[in-house]
């Protein structure tokens, strides 16, 4: 194989030589299957070695080494990427963690008026950004740490479908949590509890810029985790090795898979909802202004179409250590495997349709909270059957109560005690009495927290291949006591005074012993993670080094490479063609690819997906694993959204912020917009897929599969954008509610210049794959010019509307038509922008050899005509 | 769990009347009281098992190769299946059986509460919450702020609305709780069987105050509480 081989990231190379070759691994892996350039020893692991310190400093050049700052921040390689996420997230951890404790020292005693150790607001903050940071910036990117570091070892892949886009998600994730960070600066953060229930979210009640920029950090967050979908999806569908069929991908793979196909829609409607809220704060619009009819019940319903497939966002990767530690620990392989499978489709799928069991004391009606209520339990059941499996998989084990399995066996037991005490919740009758009360919080932290405990046990378990390096035995099991027993000692009270309102500190004083022993247990389980912290940073310098494969009964492939593997992952193509795994050296070699075919872009849309060609383009130099542009894009954002929160009903904030906030706002956008360009313009190999399985997208490639995810998700956006505009008008009357546009000509018109763009994009597409430069020029100047014609139509349009005295603020009406038909402006400029990218290099000569670029841009924008095409009808003649 | 089962079965039979039905306390205590023993059984026998299994099977160094077929490195998860498989589903039916025979059972009183008390055997108050208090309105226009008076024993209708962001009304002792909505109105009700003092609380967050957000509720003989009504007219008052 002539590809590049950069050097390996361990630093000097002991983890590989100082442990004799005992030749485990070739005992377990029959018939010699593993080869690696001809030597058919098995050792694979051994031989990989060699190769790694025989390439050392080949190219060093390209690609600094781990131990440079450099090497952290250009990045794309999926395993530091992985260890980025994890660090990143135990540090959001800390700070949620220091919430929690200053929450939980609040509630020592009852706190009558002027007896607070916090103030009501400052209290209100606490405890509603310790869920948020929590949620969004400790628990999912915790187990997305451990995804980008295993999933891509575990299917055979070199690295995920678009490194960048993958280091992109990474920095979108830290620019969002300073954000978030930030907002505590600006006359407080964010108050009105996690769920963010309107209208107390909007500035009338919480005028506060921190709560703008709270707000505008999670759709940044969400930005990164559509991007982080998109591309793990493309990922594990089309990058999976020979033979490595959905049916025998491995546990942990298979919950991320779910998770990430949760995630793109859950998100996706989360985005919507924030998209909205955003609105409504920085510009003034009045979706859940008091005065809007149904604007409280129309944020329930946003937030929690996507809240309750949070649930399981958040616990499916649990569930996935659960399953691949179970089964290393115990010696088994998991009893019942297909229906453990089905049990996590079949939750996965019923997700979406369980929303309304938040709500239960809402206004809907009896017929509708009877159909929620079946959903709910139909939910529950397979959770069941997962438990038991996991349980009768210990039969006959042999099983080793070595740190992770103590931490995941803790995290299962935990579960059972969150799971029954969650069929409570499904009786209605008993739910109307439990909401808003301890009981739910007791519950959701059973579950959610049980999940962490999983997933630290996962921390431990990959320790050592992540690092190279053992954790002390000891201290782990040290760890998960004061875990254990902190854990129980702060929930498990909850239950029993579970008559305490949430968020609220003044309870009834008969309740102070058990809140009191909760506090106790609370500081206890900080204490268990100073252990770890110790723990684990001074194991990741000073430990044992690791083997490649520390666990007895290990099945998955990152166990088979060395702790930790090489940049390249394998020493050939991964390959189950003889039902185990082997490498192949014989395999054709992999033409390459580049990522940025679906740039997820901003808050709404796409970025240019012409990186493709340009690597093409430029493949003289040659192409590097490292990419600074992911880290410019998301300090630019950073800026940019910094600038935004300073927005209010329109306009900047006034006085010296608000020039701040305006230069902010300058800056940051330039800084996007020139990193996205040059983030277009760079040289980049990303990994090829379609080498192995890749079922159902045998036959498209990684760039098409990750448009098409990426529209999926959009589709989602506008439909919850259009179903929020559906859902106020129902609340208002249908009929009673009279279009914006009392002329509907300057619609019907831009239809049809849509239509004809979407035409010409078409004929841009035929005279690529004609090779004729002109004909693509001319049909993408073509597009280009009638969706300037689409936006100038619109601009005099609007420009009439403002002098007949409508705008975004007027009312609900002009709200939910600025809003929604300015976001398909948005997607338009966004197309347009990347026309005049395609237009410039078209004049170059490009496109005429692969036309992918023009067919992926032309994805986007039939999209966009198509959503046209229900906004038209909408808004202007219904 | 079959014992767990069995515990229901008898727990209903037992029962002369199979679904709960009377006041909001009465049929919220029948039925956490049989959530709570029976999820306390399963969790114990489902947590004793699981821990029994761990123990029965670890491993030590006095374990000879019981010849099991153990997962090798680099397999692919269909080669192999485990045993225990044939457990799986019978557990697993069982419990869905005891799930949904729990909820079905809940659901005949879920039906009762939703129904609740007739317009003429009850009275009716309008509650709207505000940052941060509540205010009550009676059946004769007669406002009061901060104070709910009820007779005791009699079915009590609260219309409840909000008059700013959303709040939730709730009084813990009398097990009645509903959305306060800006916008909307939710219905619900309840019985006080003993007369004396309550405390309405706030139970969703809704800014500074929310803490503090709570209203007296004064239960009163009923000849009290007619007398007491009868002297009130079309105004407001602070008690």
């Amino acid at each position: 194989m002539s590809e590049r081989r950069p050097p390996t990231d361990t630093d000097d190379g002991t983890a590989g030589e100082s442990l004799p070759d005992d030749g485990t691994v070739g005992e377990r892996v029959p018939d010699g299957g593993m080869t690696d350039g001809g030597t058919t020893d098995g050792g694979t692991a051994h031989s990989d070695r060699t190769f790694v310190s025989g390439e050392h400093d080949a190219d060093g050049h390209a690609f600094p080494s781990t131990s440079e700052i450099r090497r952290w921040l250009v990045t794309t390689n999926h395993k530091d990427v992985g260890i980025l996420y994890v660090v990143t997230s135990l540090f959001f951890l800390l700070l949620g963690g220091v919430l929690a404790l200053l929450i939980r020292v609040q509630l020592w005693a009852p706190r009558a008026v002027g007896e607070t150790i916090l103030n009501p607001a400052a209290y209100n903050q606490a405890v509603s950004a310790h869920g948020l940071l929590m949620v969004f910036w400790f628990l999912s990117p915790f187990a997305f740490g451990f995804a980008n570091y295993v999933v891509p070892l575990q299917i055979g892949a070199k690295d995920l479908a678009f490194p960048r886009l993958n280091a992109l998600s990474y920095w979108l994730y830290l620019a969002s949590g300073l954000l978030f960070a930030v907002s505590f600066f600006q006359g407080g953060t964010f108050a009105g509890g996690w769920t963010m229930y309107a209208p107390l979210n909007v500035p009338t009640f919480m005028p506060d810029v921190g709560a703008s920029t709270a707000v505008l950090a999670l759709v940044l967050f969400v930005t990164s985790v559509t991007v982080s979908s998109v591309n793990f999806i493309t990922t594990i569908h089309r990058m999976r090795a020979e033979g490595l069929t959905l049916r025998n991908l491995p546990l942990f793979t298979w919950t991320i898979l779910l998770t990430v196909w949760m995630m793109l829609f859950a998100f996706a409607a989360l985005l919507a909802a924030l998209l909205i809220l955003s609105s409504d704060r920085l510009l003034g619009t009045t979706y859940f202004a008091l005065e809007s009819p149904g604007g409280s019940l129309l944020w329930t319903h946003l937030f929690w179409f996507f809240g309750h497939p949070e649930v399981y966002i958040v616990f499916f990767p649990a569930l996935g250590v659960m399953a691949e530690t179970f089964q290393t620990f115990t010696g088994r392989r998991i009893v019942g495997r297909k229906w453990f499978i089905a049990a996590m489709i079949l939750v996965a799928l019923q997700s979406f349709v369980v929303w309304m069991h938040h709500m239960f004391l809402t206004s809907i009606n009896l017929q509708i909270k009877t159909l929620f209520m079946v959903t709910t339990i139909g939910i529950s059941l397979p959770f069941d059957l997962m438990v038991f499996a996991l349980i009768y998989t210990m039969i006959k084990g042999r099983i080793r109560f070595t740190t992770p399995f103590l931490f995941t066996f803790g995290a299962l037991l935990l579960f059972i005690i969150g799971g029954i005490t969650g069929v409570f919740l499904g009786a209605v009758v008993l739910d109307y009495e439990f909401r808003g009360t301890y009981w739910v919080v007791a519950h959701f932290h059973y579950v959610m927290v049980g999940g962490v405990t999983a997933l630290v046990g996962g921390l431990y378990y990959w320790f050592p291949k992540m690092t190279g390096r053992m954790y002390d035995e000891f201290l782990g099991k040290l760890h998960f006591g004061l875990y254990f027993v902190g854990f129980n000692l702060l929930y498990f009270p909850m239950f029993v005074a579970w008559q305490t309102p949430r968020r609220v500190f003044d309870y009834a004083p008969g309740l102070a012993p058990w809140h009191k022993l909760a506090t106790i247990g609370g500081f206890v389980l900080a204490a268990s993670f100073v252990v770890m912290f110790y723990n684990l940073t001074k194991s990741a310098f000073a430990g044992d080094p690791a083997e490649d494969n520390p666990w007895a009964y290990s099945t998955t492939a990152e166990w088979a490479i060395p702790s930790p593997p090489p940049l390249e992952n394998f020493p050939g193509v991964p390959t189950y063609r003889d039902g185990t795994l082997s490498f192949r050296s014989d395999a054709p070699q992999l033409t390459a690819e580049a990522d940025g075919g679906t740039a997820v872009g901003s808050t709404s849309s796409a970025t240019p997906p012409a990186a493709y060609d340009a690597a093409r383009e430029a493949h003289d130099e040659p192409a590097s694993h490292a990419s600074i542009w992911p880290l410019a894009l998301s300090v630019g954002m950073f800026v940019l959204f910094f600038g935004l929160s300073g927005l209010r009903g329109g306009s900047f904030v006034s006085g010296a912020m608000g020039a701040v906030y305006l230069a902010s706002s300058a800056v940051g956008g330039a800084v996007t917009f020139g990193s996205l360009l040059l983030w277009a313009l760079e040289p980049f190999d990303a990994p090829a897929g379609g080498f192995g399985e890749a079922w159902p997208f045998a036959g498209v490639e990684n760039g098409k599969v990750g448009m098409w995810v990426f529209l999926a998700s959009d589709v989602v956006l506008f439909g919850g954008v259009i179903g929020a505009y559906v859902f106020t008008r129902v609340a208002f009357g249908w009929t009673g509610w009279e279009p914006i546009p009392t002329d509907p000509i300057p619609g019907l018109l831009n239809t049809y210049i849509l239509l004809t763009s979407s035409f010409t994009v078409v004929l841009a597409l035929v005279a690529a794959e004609k090779r004729s430069r002109m004909g693509v020029v001319a049909s993408l100047v073509a597009t280009f010019l009638l969706g300037v014609g689409f936006l100038v139509n619109k601009g005099i349009e609007w420009q009439h509307l403002f002098h007949e005295g409508l705008w975004l603020s007027t009312n609900v009406r002009s709200s939910t038509f600025f809003l929604t038909t300015g976001l398909h402006a948005a997607h338009v400029i966004v197309g347009l922008l990347i026309t005049l990218f395609l237009v410039a290099r078209a004049w170059r000569g490009a496109y005429l050899d692969d036309s992918q670029t023009v067919e992926y841009f032309g994805l986007y924008w039939h999209f966009v005509d198509i959503v046209w095409l229900f906004l038209f009808p909408l808004f202007y003649i219904l | 769990m079959l014992m767990g089962l069995r515990y229901v079965l008898s727990a209903l039979a037992l029962q002369s009347e199979l679904i709960p039905r009377g006041s909001r306390t009465f049929v919220f205590q029948r039925i956490f009281v049989v959530f709570l023993v029976l999820g306390t059984l399963v969790g114990i026998v489902v947590i004793t098992y699981m821990l029994y299994t761990a123990y029965r099977y670890r491993d030590g160094e006095d374990r000879a190769d019981d010849g099991v077929d153990r997962p090798t490195l680099g397999e692919l998860p269909s080669v192999g299946s485990g045993g225990g498989g044939r457990k799986l589903l019978p557990s697993f039916t069982l419990s869905v059986v005891i799930v949904i025979s729990l909820i079905s059972w809940t659901y005949g009183t879920l039906l009762f509460v939703e129904e609740g008390p007739s317009a003429e055997e009850s009275m009716e108050v309008q509650v709207e919450g505000y940052q941060f208090g509540w205010e009550f309105t009676y059946e004769n226009g007669h406002t009061t702020d901060g104070v709910l008076r009820v007779p005791a024993g009699e079915p009590v209708r609260l219309r409840v609305t909000s008059a700013d962001v959303f709040h939730n009304f709730g009084v813990p002792e009398l097990k009645v709780k509903t959305d306060a909505i800006p916008g909307q109105r939710t219905d619900t009700w309840f019985v006080a069987n003993e007369t004396g003092n309550y405390t309405a609380q706030c139970y969703e967050l809704c800014g500074a105050g929310h803490s503090y957000m709570t209203a007296d509720v004064v239960v009163m003989e009923p000849d009290e509480y007619r007398e007491w009504y009868a002297n009130t007219s079309n105004s407001s008052s602070a008690s």
